[in-house]
């Protein structure tokens, strides 16, 4: 697959949303303080931005720079202490944590660097998980059919511990997709993985994305990774530093 | 059900079954003892009921109420009626003050009646349960009572007007009376010839026996019912007044099984408690991905809280099976070796026992997962957030509670309670201030040290909080173990030393002044050790301090009520202690009266004192004394106890018979018959029983025991490895880390060796200290048995907790040394 970079630089304020009206995730001046012994941290500041429904964002930036936190922040885990966010219209900022983990079960799933599988189930239970807390029927055959669409169709019933690096992360995203979110959260998806066996997975990322319609925000060190994503913002020092358009 | 397939591979995963395995093994000590407590009370006490005839005598000097007999009837008792009487019976020119009973259908309701046709039979061959009672116009008679009417089976024997034939040899029966009050040889006869032998007339003296048996609660609730309507001269009489030394070793025992139950609670809480901790720490992250997923708190603790009732239900029954089979078990073996059956049992203690599953799994599961639901979302990006657990304090005080109230319903004894909770109060001190002592003391000898010493000291220095844990663990699991094991053991040698094998086990009563010497010679004849010859005057109280009895309200208690055993002598015998007055000679009289000495407990009961005057009546005489001593005296030992002890020449005027004891080894019984043939009047009373009543039940009590005791044993395991699997969990990564850096097998394995080891053995210390302020307050309080220090157990306890702790250490961080360490690192990431 080629890659058009036709980078587009904009000014650090607002910033534009080109495809839809309504965005799927919306940040507006979001800031995070944290209370440590040494006095208040400010790990976030003056964030604003929208994802359109559909679309994939990247973003980058140090360690250290907050990604970890916005991501949070924006797939509802965690509140900010000012501003606002909106996922699938639903105002985060509102809700208690009860309403977001609803808010959560309906539109989100994630992906994270150490893949987060339970180890005491299988790759299937693993994927099934999602599916059985939100009651779907069928769920099995759900999770069967979306490992076959990650390669595993013959590793259902292997254990984590039975499965590589590589393996083990495409169970993760046979689960993100599984419940079929709306946006998909990832943090630095392929951090823990070969370059190769990285590849395969950004593919197979985009693959389902393409497919689903599902919006993807993702945090990444990985130049190849944030180059597929149509948006790229950076962070540095809990502030957005860049935030550009690619094509 | 979500909850359940979750459960299902929490299970599969092996993560719950410490947990599980740990409420079972509760759950099952706990049912195991009680049930078989439970079983073994009512059995001892249907035992010993055997020996009174029935559950209830009723007791008088007049027949019962026959409007009782329709009652007991609807209440589903079984019930007959003996009448008691010392009459003169007649053969040819020979005659002999007999002890008659005439006894009613159905006698006894409890035990049987063994005869023979051989006088003196000792071969079980010639020994034949009864089923049934003497036939009208039949008598069956003590041997002794052959050679003393100079009879043969099938003569006729006169008792009163009537002439009844013998037809068997009575062997033994079960019988309420004190054995002390008729010397005569026994007659038993049918009722229904009673009025034809013209003996009972209005006044003459007769005791009324009217006996009842049925269902333990059946029984209670018509006696309760009874009670009240008896009239002054009636008396219930149940087996706890007569059969002291049974009661007394029925307490002791039962205590015990308590403890060890307690104890194994205590320990598989222990495990709970450590078991819940390590669930929680490894379901953390689960708890964030299920909330990442969209589980609200509440719906995460939801499915938590089912899979814990839903294990706890399935472990409780489980455990439940478990202490069902292992009381079988049990059951079992007392059958094959003693022919003893237990009793059925009730429910209470099954109930009892899901009771303290539940408060295992309230107070020492909950609180260490009572976080989960409240762990942050946020968790599931930054691994290293921390979460708001219960305060360790708060989980503390939860378990303090949680033991106070277990303790509490077991043994409905504070001071047990007490004890339990103060010695735990030690240990933890005692480890907060020891362990970092000594923690310190051998980080400055390990820098003297091999590699392996200085590698195992920095891993305990190091995770410093965690190895105080297991340091509480260790001690408290090894302080409960040793104190049960020796608790077992002096209760045993207790025992032991109440039964000595050469104790006497015969009485010899009723010796005449002129057949003294000939039966002391004939004793020391066949090399018999003399024992105390103590002359013997029947009389009944009859004034305290001038005061008729009957106008005080001690007149209907047991002893004041009856003819007494009146003794005197001039050493005291060394097991009665004088705890009031003063013994003679350096007893002076106020009242120039000669003195007497009164049982401790007798005389409070009557609140008498030194000074009081006591008046008798002996054989028609009065006979006035003075109160010189209160004497304590040890009812546990078979020697002959009297309340009453005068001082020497004060009862010369009336002519004794003579008491004495002897112990007879069981090959040796002819030598009854020799006696008896020889000395018809002497009566023998058999204390050998009851001496093989009581070993039998000890030694059952003591089998019972040592199961329990292996139990709780592996409860105490499972405490260890449950402690030792939890800090392994945490070593794998780092053990997975020195052996990619190439550090050698033997080095890890050597290091993992010594670090447990040195564990091991500082808990063994605080553990031995913790025994040993248990055992003394168990021994004051509950027990009553003298506080002794235990010397070898400062050795050993220590030794053996560290062998086995380091031993446990090895086993469980084996696989983690031994699998290539890229495994290891994997598994642990
Ligand atoms: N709850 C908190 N308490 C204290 N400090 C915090 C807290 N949350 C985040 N921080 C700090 O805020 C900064 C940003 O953290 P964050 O995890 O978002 O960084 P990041 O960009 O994801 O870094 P990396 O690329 O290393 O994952 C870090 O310095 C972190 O230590
Ligand atoms: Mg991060």
């Amino acid at each position: 697959m080629g890659l058009q970079s036709n980078s587009v630089p904009t000014a650090n304020s607002a910033p534009t949303n080109p495809v839809a009206a309504k965005p799927m995730v919306s940040a507006q001046n979001v800031a995070k303080t944290v209370h440590t012994y040494e006095g208040a941290l400010t790990i976030l500041q003056d964030i604003s931005l929208d994802v359109a429904a559909g679309e994939s964002l990247a973003i980058v930036g140090a360690s250290g720079s907050g990604k970890s936190t916005l991501l949070g922040i924006l797939a509802g885990l965690d509140l900010p202490t000012s501003g606002s966010v909106f996922l699938n219209g639903h105002h985060l900022t509102d809700l208690d944590e009860e309403g977001r983990a609803k808010v959560r079960a309906e539109n989100v799933g994630f992906i994270f660097q150490s893949f987060q599988l339970l180890p005491g189930l299988t790759a299937l239970e693993n994927v099934l998980l999602p599916l059985e807390l939100h009651g779907v029927s069928n769920a099995r055959a759900a999770a069967a059919e979306f490992l076959g669409r990650v390669g595993l169709a013959q590793r259902l019933h292997h254990y984590p511990q039975q499965l590589s690096g590589g393996e083990q992360q495409r169970v993760a995203i046979a689960r993100a997709f599984a419940s079929s979110p709306r946006v998909l959260f990832a943090d630095e998806p392929t951090g823990n993985l070969d370059s190769a066996t990285g590849a395969r997975i950004i593919e197979l990322l985009f693959d389902l994305n393409r497919e689903l319609g599902t919006t993807l925000v993702l945090i990444t060190h990985e130049e190849r990774l944030a180059m597929r994503c149509q948006r790229r913002i950076e962070l540095n020092a809990g502030r957005i530093a860049n935030s550009t358009v690619q094509t | 059900m979500l909850a359940l397939r979750l459960l299902w591979r929490n299970w599969r995963s092996g993560e719950v079954k410490l947990l599980a395995g740990a409420l079972l093994l509760a759950v099952a000590v706990v049912s195991g003892i009680a049930i078989f407590t439970d079983r073994l009370q009512r059995t001892l006490v249907q035992e010993s009921n055997v020996l009174l005839g029935a559950d209830r005598v009723v007791r008088g000097s007049h027949p019962h109420n026959p409007e009782w007999e329709q009652a007991a009837k609807e209440a589903g008792l079984s019930q007959t009626t003996a009448v008691h009487f010392a009459s003169m019976v007649y053969a040819g020119e020979h005659m002999h003050l007999a002890s008659v009973k005439a006894v009613g259908e159905g006698y006894p309701v409890r035990g049987q009646l063994e005869t023979s046709l051989v006088p003196f039979a000792i071969d079980p061959q010639q020994i034949t349960i009864a089923d049934g009672i003497p036939a009208p116009g039949e008598a069956w008679v003590d041997s002794r009572l052959l050679p003393l009417l100079n009879l043969q089976l099938g003569d006729r024997v006169a008792v009163g007007e009537y002439e009844l034939t013998v037809t068997r040899v009575l062997i033994r029966e079960p019988d309420s009376s004190n054995p002390f009050s008729f010397m005569g040889a026994r007659l038993l006869m049918n009722q229904a010839d009673l009025p034809l032998t013209e003996v009972v007339q209005p006044g003459s003296r007769v005791q009324y026996q009217w006996l009842y048996a049925g269902r333990p609660a059946d029984v209670e609730a018509f006696s309760a019912w009874l009670e009240p309507q008896l009239n002054p001269h009636q008396r219930l009489v149940d087996v706890g007044k007569n059969q002291q030394n049974l009661g007394r070793a029925l307490a002791t025992s039962q205590r015990f099984l308590l403890l060890a139950a307690v104890i194994g609670v205590l320990l598989a809480s222990v495990a709970l408690a450590l078991s819940a901790r390590q669930f929680a720490n490894r379901h953390v992250d689960q708890v964030a991905l299920l909330k990442s997923l969209g589980a609200s708190s509440g719906r995460v603790r939801r499915l938590y809280f089912t899979q814990l009732f839903v294990l706890a239900v399935l472990a409780s029954l489980a455990g439940l099976l478990v202490g069902e089979i292992m009381q079988r078990i049990v059951e079992e073996a007392l059958w094959r070796s003693y022919q003893i059956r237990l009793g059925s049992g009730t429910v209470y203690p099954y109930l009892i026992s899901l009771g303290s599953g539940l408060i295992c799994l309230l107070f020492f599961a909950l609180p260490a997962l009572w976080f989960l639901p409240y762990v942050p979302p946020m968790k599931i990006l930054r691994r290293e957030l921390t979460v708001g657990r219960i305060q360790i304090g708060v989980q503390v005080a939860l378990a303090f509670f949680a033991i106070l109230l277990l303790v509490l319903m077991f043994s409905q004894n504070l001071k047990l309670a007490a004890s339990v909770i103060g010695a735990l109060v030690a240990v933890l001190l005692t480890t907060a201030l020891l362990a970092l002592g000594l923690l310190r003391l051998s980080r400055s000898l390990a820098g003297s040290a091999g590699s392996v010493w200085r590698l195992a000291v920095a891993n305990l220095q190091r995770r410093r909080e965690q190895t105080l844990m297991q340091i509480v663990v260790f001690s408290v699991a090894i302080m409960l173990l040793l104190t049960l094991t020796i608790v077992r053991t002096s209760l045993l040698d207790d025992w032991q030393a109440q039964l000595p094998d050469d104790a006497p086990n015969h009485f010899l009563v009723n010796i005449p002044q002129h057949e003294v010497d000939d039966i002391q010679q004939l004793i020391d004849e066949r090399h018999y050790q003399r024992q105390p010859l103590y002359p013997m005057v029947r009389g009944r109280l009859t004034h305290i301090n001038g005061v008729e009895l009957s106008a005080t309200k001690v007149a209907r208690e047991g002893v004041f009520n009856r003819e007494a055993n009146l003794t005197w002598t001039a050493d005291l015998a060394d097991d009665n202690k004088v705890v009031d007055g003063n013994w003679w000679p350096q007893w002076q009289s106020r009242h120039g009266l000669p003195g007497v000495s009164v049982e401790v407990e007798m005389a409070r009961e009557a609140d008498l004192k030194p000074g009081d005057r006591l008046t008798f009546s002996l054989g028609g005489l009065a006979m006035e004394a003075e109160i010189a001593s209160l004497r304590s005296l040890d009812w546990r030992s078979m020697r002959p106890n009297f309340f009453f002890i005068f001082e020497p020449g004060a009862l010369d005027q009336f002519s004794p018979t003579y008491i004495t004891s002897l112990h007879l080894p069981p090959s040796d019984k002819a030598f009854i018959n020799d006696l008896l043939q020889r000395f018809p009047t002497v009566l023998v009373i058999e204390l050998d029983r009851i001496f093989e009543q009581i070993r039998t039940i000890v030694t059952n009590v003591s089998d019972g025991v040592q199961l329990v005791l292996l139990l709780t044993l592996a409860a105490g395991c499972l405490v260890l490895l449950a402690a030792v699997t939890s800090s392994i969990d945490s070593r794998k990564q780092e053990v997975g880390l020195l052996r990619a850096l190439g550090s050698p097998r033997r080095l890890m394995l050597g290091s993992v060796w010594l670090e447990f080891s040195l564990l091991g053995l500082l808990s063994g210390l605080i553990a031995v200290l913790g025994a040993e302020i248990l055992l003394a307050s168990l021994q004051h309080w509950v027990l009553e048995t003298p506080i002794k220090p235990h010397y070898w157990l400062w050795l050993t306890g220590p030794l053996l907790s560290a062998l086995l702790i380091g031993g446990l250490g090895v086993v469980s961080c084996r696989p983690a040394v031994n699998t290539p360490p890229a495994v290891v690192l994997r598994e642990a990431g």
